[in-house]
This record gives C-alpha cells, structure tokens and sequence, in this order.
C-alpha cells in the first residue's frame, strides 16, 4: 500500500517538475519574442536609410532596392534595414545633402562629390565617407545611324569636332545636351570649353574665362536645339518622335542600349576621339555628426548586396557595366555588344576632369555662354482656375522665373480667359524680371478659355522678332477646354507648321494642368512644333515648370 | 502512452521551443544575456586598405576559432583606413576609442606620429623595440603597371620605362601619336593616387623625386626646388582625374581601363589581384615594370601603449600579430598578392600571384635593390602643401 502511495507521490513530483520547466521556458521564451517584437514595432530595432539616386537609373535602382528591402536584411546587430529611395537630379542631391538632408547619395558621377566636399562647410573633415560603385557606363553621343555614316562613321573616329562643324554648317542638324546639372551635360560643356581653348587637359579659370573660349562656346552653344531635364526625358522623346526630334544628343551608353533593345530604328553610340568621361555611379555614405554606427552598418550592408553575383548581373541586364570584373562584358547573355550600336572596347580615352574649382566656373560661366532665351509663358486665368488651382500655378511660375538665372534671358507673360492679354511684354530680365515676379503674383481668375488665341499671340509676337540667334518658346499652361478663340485648331496648327518653316523655329511645350484639361488640342499645339504636352496637378505643377526652366 | 514516452516527448517539445526562440530572437537582435560572460577582449585595428581584405579575413577566421586569453575571450574588429587619413585622426585626436592597433602602410607614419605624441605625452606611444615593438605583417613594392599595348610603344620608342620616360610621355604635345601610338588613344594619362586620400599618392611623388635626382634620400630642399616641381607638375598634369581615383587607385585603373589611365606607379600587390579582371574587362593584358629606385610599404603591425587600453587588451592583440605571422594565415598573404613578412612562407608555390603572373612581368624575387630611403615629416607636408596648391587647385 505504502509502496504504492510512494509511486503515485514520485509520479506526481515529476509531473509536477515537468510542467513547471515546459511553464518556464514557453514564459521565458514568450517573454524574449515579445521585447524582440515590441522592438521591431516601435521602431526601435529598424534602421532607415534615406538614399537619393540620379533620376536615369531609376528602372535599375528601384529593382535593387525592391529586392533588398524584400530579402529583410539586418545590420550585424540585429536591427532591420529598410532602404527608401529618392530620385533627383545630382545638383539639387548636392544642395540637399548639404542642408542635411539623406544619409546616402548615388549621383550619376564622382564629380558631384568634389563639388559637394567643396560646399561642405568643415575644412577639418569630410563629408564624404565610404564609397563603392555598383554600375558604370561611359558617356556617349547617341545619333542615328544615317546621321553617324555621313559623318563618316564606322571608318572614321568622330569626336566632339565633328559635331561642332555639323552644327555650324548644317542648319537642319538638330543636337542637345542636358544642362550642366547632370554629368553628361557636364561633359559636354567641359568639351565644348575644351575645345574652345584649344586643350585636351589642364584647363584652368583662366582659360574658361578667356574672351576666345568664350566667343567659341556661346558660338556652338547657339547651334543647340535646346537643352533639357535630363537625358532619360530626351531619350523618350527621341523614342517618341525619332529622328525628327534630333539628330544627335548625349546620354549615358547604357540608354542607347536599351533603346536599342526596345526599337527597330537603332541608334550608335559615339565614342569622342577627343575623350569622354565615365559615369560611374557611386554610393556614398555621408559622414556627418550625427551620423551612428548603425546607419553606416546598414550602408555596408546596402553595398554588400548592390556588389553581388545577383546584384551585378541585374545591372548588366540593364546595360550597365558591372564593376565585378570577372563578370565578362563579351558573355551571350551580354546587352553591351556591337549589335546594340555599342563598343565593350571602347572608349579608348577620356577628358581630363579639371579640380572642382574649375568645373565650378565653367558651370557658372556656362550661364552667359549657353544659348538664349525669348520665351512667352501663356497662362489660364480661367474661371475654372479659381482658388487652390490658381495659387499653385503661381508658385509654379514664380519657381519657373527663379530658375531662370540668366538675366540676358528675355520672358514674357500673357494670360488669357475670355479674353487674351499680353500682361508683359517679352524683355531681358535684368528689367522685366520683377515686373513679372509682381504681375504673376496679382493674377486672378475669372471668364471662358481663349486658349487658341493667346497661343496664336505669343507664336506672332515671336516670329515677329525673327530672333533665330535665340531659343524661340512658349510655354502653355492651361486646366480646360478652349471655348472663346476666333482662331481653330486647324488654322493654328497649319500656321505654326508653315511658320516654323518659313521663319524662325517656336517650339511649344503645354502643360495640361488638371484632369479636365483637353490633352488632344494640346498634343495638336505642340506636335506641330516639335515640343511636348506633360500632365500636371495642383500637387505636381510646381515641379513640373522646374523641369521645363531646365530646357532655357 | 508509457512515462518514459510522456518524458521523451515532453523534453523534444520543450527543445524545440527554445530552439525556435532562440532563432527568433537573434533574428531580431538578440537580448542582453542574464548572466554576464567573462568580459571579452576586443582588439579593435585600423587597417590600411591594401591589406584590409587579408587582415578582415585572418580576423574572421581568428573570431570564429574563439581564441582566449586568461579566460576572456578575443574579439578583432577592423576598420579601413587610408594611413594619411589615420595619421590626421591620430594627431588630432579624433579616433574615439582609440583603436587597440593600428596598421598604416608605412612605417614612416608610425614615426610621424610618435614623433607627435612625443611632444605632448613625453613618451612614445608606438614602441619600435621589445615585444610590442611594430611589426610588418607583409610587404608590397611599387611598380609600374602599364596596359600592354601602351608599354610596347614606349619601349619602342625610350627603351625602358621609368620616370624620366613617363614625364616625357606626358609632356609630349602631340599625345600618343606622337610616341608612335594610335591617334584614338589620346593624350598619355598617367595614375597617381591622390595623396590626400591615399599615401600611395605620396609614395609615388617621393620615388619620381628619387629617379629627378638619382638619389635615394630625398630632403626638403630637393622636393621644394622650383626645376624639380616644375618638372613634377608637367608629370602631374598627365593624371586624368583626382577627384574620383581618390584612394582605390588600382581598381580604377582595372574598372576604366586604358580610357583613364595608361598606367602608373602603384602597390604591386593591388596590381596582381587586379590582373585578372583587367584581362576579363578589356582584353590588353596589364604589364608590371620593376622601377630601378625601389619604394614599398612594410604594413606594420602596431600596438597602442597609451593608457586607454588595458594590458589584457595590448595582449591580446599581441596574439592577434602572432596568429597573422603564421605560415597559414601568410600563405593566404601571398594568395592575395603580398609578399609575406614571415621567412617560412615563399612566394614560388604554384597558387602565388606571382607566378601566375610571370609572363605579365611580376618577379618572385627582384633583383634590382636600390631602396628609398624614408621620407622623414618636413618632406611629406612639403610635398602635400605642393599638391594642394599646384594640383588640386588645378
């Protein structure tokens, strides 16, 4: 009997000593899954890095970024990263970098990085902290491939000269590169001032200041169709328009790639005998006080997984040259090949890139020396713009005129509604610039749409300067639908076809500001000059007239 | 179901279960432990970047064979950083903590900053004798690193490549097709490092000013000599960017081909594990040229004695130089393209760079000896305060 209590006792004791460990270790193990949860939900175990990206690789880094954040990575602490990127062009990333903004940079080239240690305002350190690259691709001067054999293409090696004498001698030769605020408008301005002080290298300040260099860049710069927001834009405007559009432009060799790869009309990349540059597309690790060791864990992170096997064949897939090196150029699978208008071999050399003082003045002299501007700026002052919509338009003008920074530049402004007026009359702004800041900001709303006549004012008004020496423009901005021009459609169109011939070029870009804004009649207006119709809200209009202040 | 059934599943359910949450949670960071480990020893080394990826690696392999000292654990974590960059931090006190031990690439910058430390502490702070004293962990000479195609027009032309021939390459007004090259390939465009983000810049100017003035021991007045930086400045102007080369001189060389550099004097060591994919990437092999005024780096291994770090933690790091002198881990050197520091370990064995190389023109042994002599302070800052002004202003 005795015997038989003791087992059950035992029994129990054991069932007992179990069932506390099993109690113990789910509450233990419960408890640590909670602090490690609570952590990841407050935030607390996460580290964001802000990440700001040049706008033509944005098909590329998006897909990186998209599969990095999805493979949830963690710093070597344990903390999760999440990556959010940002597009923006390399000088506005620059300006905000230095305000603080971002704690990683992948500006299209290196040079940005002089320019930003140059803003930077402590001499003691830098700015500039780790840096890797993951995608390079020379920059190049894409033209068609009748274009490229009449400048004696494939047998001879083109450079920079031959489009310089095409452009002063053909006046049907229609060539563009960006502005000077990405790298490959940078190159070709520091090839244009190369060339115009007669070097290869060492250019300085003086030679960028010098009367001749000068006279020699404002000549060529004049043969420019005009310039633009950036060469992804130009490129879906070439694809868009074909040869028409342009004959030749500079773009990064990865976009003649993939042009290539999506048309039947090909383009080749033109490799300068004088010299080229690269752009090679760093990720830079921005070292400020405030920077923690765990942002620059994740950096690393970031970097170690944009350098992988996967990582790099995705950027050759987009055209771009991995900068793995035993990740042949010359493989199948390549898209760098002849066939695609490119050259794995080339380029043979590149431009001497001058110190950042230099590039800094040929930037700013670049300014006086860039082709000219008579540009009219047509705004709705319709009914229909009243309220929110007027005020943004205004912000969006007044933005536009203060990216306008030369004050040679000539603007005009004329408003319509029921009526069409010519509020300012075009004048170089060193005298009609406040005028205009003051005219923009007392506009009001009210009446019907004349949109037609106020285009077909500011087109006479221009072709009545007959100012071919300048850019000749219009930008139109309107919310509706035209009901109150004397003019049609027809009329219109046919006249600015036949005067573009015959006299001096307008081309018209229009903004369709809304989603009631009549997108046919505008494509109409700007097709028959060459120019374009991009669509705008009240949220997007302000950016969307920085973009067009980029083409003046 | 029996007890010992009961049991046995019982003890596999409660495994699991802290198995899964252990996984969990070092998945999500870990928490601090409820019973506190011996203190670990942490050696923390700033590390030149020519030979970052041997030490990283040697380090990872040390921490994963959990080495110890009198009970505490050793951990080695490695920071890169040029050696010039590192000199600046260190005078201006601006590493925090203070790194248990410091690998520049020279030992001349060891001396540069005792020298400093001397004024304001008394006392060195990097022992050049005894069982602390700094050791090389493995060697790397200069030598020019020219794509083949380019290196065959020179010879054709000078006969021999050295600094003499490179500044007339780079001063010849017509470019390559002048030297007898091809017209696409330019102007000649030399690579020098940017001797503000990498001492290998430096050590380049230094060996030019050694083969000016056929000497090896280069002083202030030499470098500051207005014939010599004129000349110095011609050779300077051949270089195509500093602004991007900034420290990875090598890899820019390899990544850009012959359309930023034809070649230049560099880290043998940078140009062997870079061989490889300079022949992948553009197809005209690179060449490697023994300079006849030889300049190398000696990467020594160097403890800090200041009081900032204990005495266990000088130790332990002491094991850390003694586990990278070993044949193995200098085996791994040789891989990686340096010459090791230990005796034992020879550069002949099959899988070494500098076999594999050979007919590229990499020596296991060179015979021409003629040594630079250590630049000593006044001539560096001469030389930077040259740089800043005639070249980075450019």
């Amino acid at each position: 009997m005795s015997r038989k209590v003791n087992k059950s006792s035992r029994r129990w004791v054991l069932v007992l000593a179990v069932a506390s460990v099993v109690i113990l270790t789910v509450c233990v193990s419960c408890w640590m899954v909670y602090q490690a949860g609570r952590r990841d939900v407050s935030g607390e175990n996460t580290v964001t890095l802000e990440v700001a990206y040049s706008p033509e690789k944005q098909a590329l880094f998006e897909e990186l970024v998209k599969r990095f954040n999805a493979g949830r990575p963690r710093t070597p602490s344990g903390k999760r990263i999440t990556v959010v990127a940002t597009q923006m062009e390399p000088e506005a990333m620059i300006d905000a970098a230095l305000a603080g903004e971002f704690q990683v940079l992948s500006p299209d080239s290196s040079v940005w990085l002089s320019q930003l240690e140059l803003g930077w305002q402590d001499s003691e350190t830098f700015i500039v902290g780790e840096t890797i690259r993951f995608a390079v691709s020379p920059v190049v001067i894409a033209m068609w491939q009748e274009t490229a054999s009449s400048l004696g293409y494939p047998d001879k090696a083109i450079g920079w000269a031959d489009i310089l004498a095409a452009a002063r001698t053909n006046p049907d030769f229609k060539w563009s590169h960006p502005s000077t605020s990405s790298a490959s408008g940078l190159l070709a301005t520091l090839a244009a001032f190369y060339a115009g002080a007669n070097k290869t290298r060492g250019l300085t300040v003086e030679d960028a200041t010098a009367e001749e260099t000068l006279a020699y860049v404002a000549a060529l710069e004049k043969t420019v169709r005009y310039y633009g927001e950036g060469e992804l834009a130009v490129i879906q405007q070439v694809e868009e328009k074909g040869p028409a559009y342009l004959d030749a432009f500079v773009v990064q060799e990865q976009l003649v790639i993939q042009f290539n790869e999506r048309n039947r009309e090909k383009l080749v990349a033109i490799y300068p005998v004088e010299g080229t540059m690269w752009k090679d597309h760093p990720l830079v690790f921005l070292e400020r006080p405030d920077s923690t060791t765990e942002q620059r864990q994740a950096y690393r992170v970031l970097s170690d997984f944009l350098l992988s096997n996967d990582a790099q064949m995705l950027v050759l897939s987009n055209g771009y040259r991995p900068t793995d090196l035993s990740i042949p150029l010359d493989s199948p699978a390549s898209p760098i090949k002849v066939a695609n208008g490119v050259d794995p071999a080339q380029p043979k050399t590149t431009l001497q890139i001058p110190s950042p003082a230099v590039i800094q003045v040929v930037r700013d002299v670049w300014q006086y020396t860039k082709r000219k501007t008579n540009v009219y700026l047509v705004a709705d002052v319709s009914g229909s713009m009243q309220g929110e919509k007027l005020e943004q338009a205004q912000e969006a003008l007044l933005t536009f005129l203060s990216l306008i920074k030369g004050e040679q530049e000539r603007v005009g402004l004329i408003v319509f509604s029921s009526g069409v007026q010519e509020v300012t009359p075009l004048s170089e702004l060193a005298t009609n610039r406040d005028v205009l800041r003051l005219t923009i900001a007392g506009l009001s709303a009210g009446g019907d749409t004349a949109l037609l006549d106020a285009v077909n004012l500011a087109y006479e008004r221009l072709q009545s300067r007959q100012d071919s020496e300048r850019i000749n423009a219009i930008v139109v901005m309107t919310d509706g639908k035209e009901n109150n021009s004397r003019i049609r459609l027809r009329d219109l169109a046919a006249k600015l076809e036949q005067g573009n011939r015959s006299g001096v070029p307008v081309v018209i870009f229009c903004v369709a500001y809304g989603s009631d804004a009549d997108m046919n009649t505008l494509e109409r207006i700007s097709g028959a000059t060459g120019g374009q119709t991009r669509r705008g809200s009240p949220e997007t209009i302000r950016q969307l007239y920085k973009l067009l202040s980029t083409y003046f | 179901m029996n007890r010992t059934r009961w049991v046995f599943l019982i003890t596999m359910l409660v495994a699991v279960a802290i198995v899964a949450a252990s996984l969990l949670v070092q998945r999500a960071g870990g928490v601090k432990p409820l019973i506190e480990q011996s203190e670990t020893l942490e050696v923390r080394i700033v590390c030149a970047l020519p030979v970052e990826p041997f030490v990283r690696e040697a380090a990872r392999k040390f921490n994963a064979e959990k080495h110890k000292l009198e009970g505490h654990p050793i951990k080695v974590t490695v920071e890169p950083m040029d050696g010039l960059t590192a000199m600046g931090r260190w005078e201006r006190e601006e590493l925090d903590p203070i790194p248990t031990v410091w690998i520049p690439d020279s030992r001349y910058l060891v001396e540069l900053v005792n020298a400093t430390y001397k004024e304001k502490r008394g006392r060195d702070i990097f022992l050049t004798g005894g069982e602390y004293r700094a050791r090389p962990i493995a060697i790397s000479l200069f030598s020019w690193g020219i794509y083949s195609s380019r290196e065959q027009v020179l010879r054709a032309k000078y006969g021999e490549i050295n600094w003499r021939v490179i500044h007339d390459a780079s001063t010849a007004k017509g470019g390559w097709p002048e030297l007898g090259g091809s017209a696409d390939w330019g102007y000649f465009k030399l690579v020098v490092p940017n001797p503000r983000k990498n001492v290998g810049g430096l050590a380049a100017m230094i060996a030019a000013a050694g083969e000016y003035y056929g000497k090896t021991d280069i002083g202030v007045a030499d470098v500051t000599n207005p014939e010599f930086q004129k000349w110095l400045q011609e050779l300077m102007g051949a270089v195509t960017d500093f602004s991007s080369l900034g420290a990875y001189s090598v890899e820019n060389l390899a990544l850009f081909g012959y359309s930023m550099g034809d070649g230049g004097q560099l880290l043998e060591s940078d140009l062997l594990v870079n061989m490889a994919g300079i022949q992948t990437r553009w197809q005209d092999p690179l060449v490697i040229v023994y300079p006849e005024y030889v300049t190398w780096f000696d990467f020594p291994f160097t403890i800090w004695m200041g009081d900032e770090t204990t005495a266990l933690e000088k130790n332990a790091a002491l094991e850390f130089e003694k586990y990278l002198l070993t044949p193995e881990i200098q085996e791994r050197a040789v891989q990686m393209g340096l010459r090791p520091a230990n005796p034992e370990v020879s550069v002949t064995e099959p899988d070494s760079l500098f076999v594999k190389w050979q007919d590229q023109g990499a020596m296991t042994v060179v015979p021409r000896t003629t040594m630079m002599r250590s630049p000593d302070r006044d001539v560096l800052l001469a030389l930077l305060r040259w740089f800043d002004l005639n070249v980075a202003e450019r």
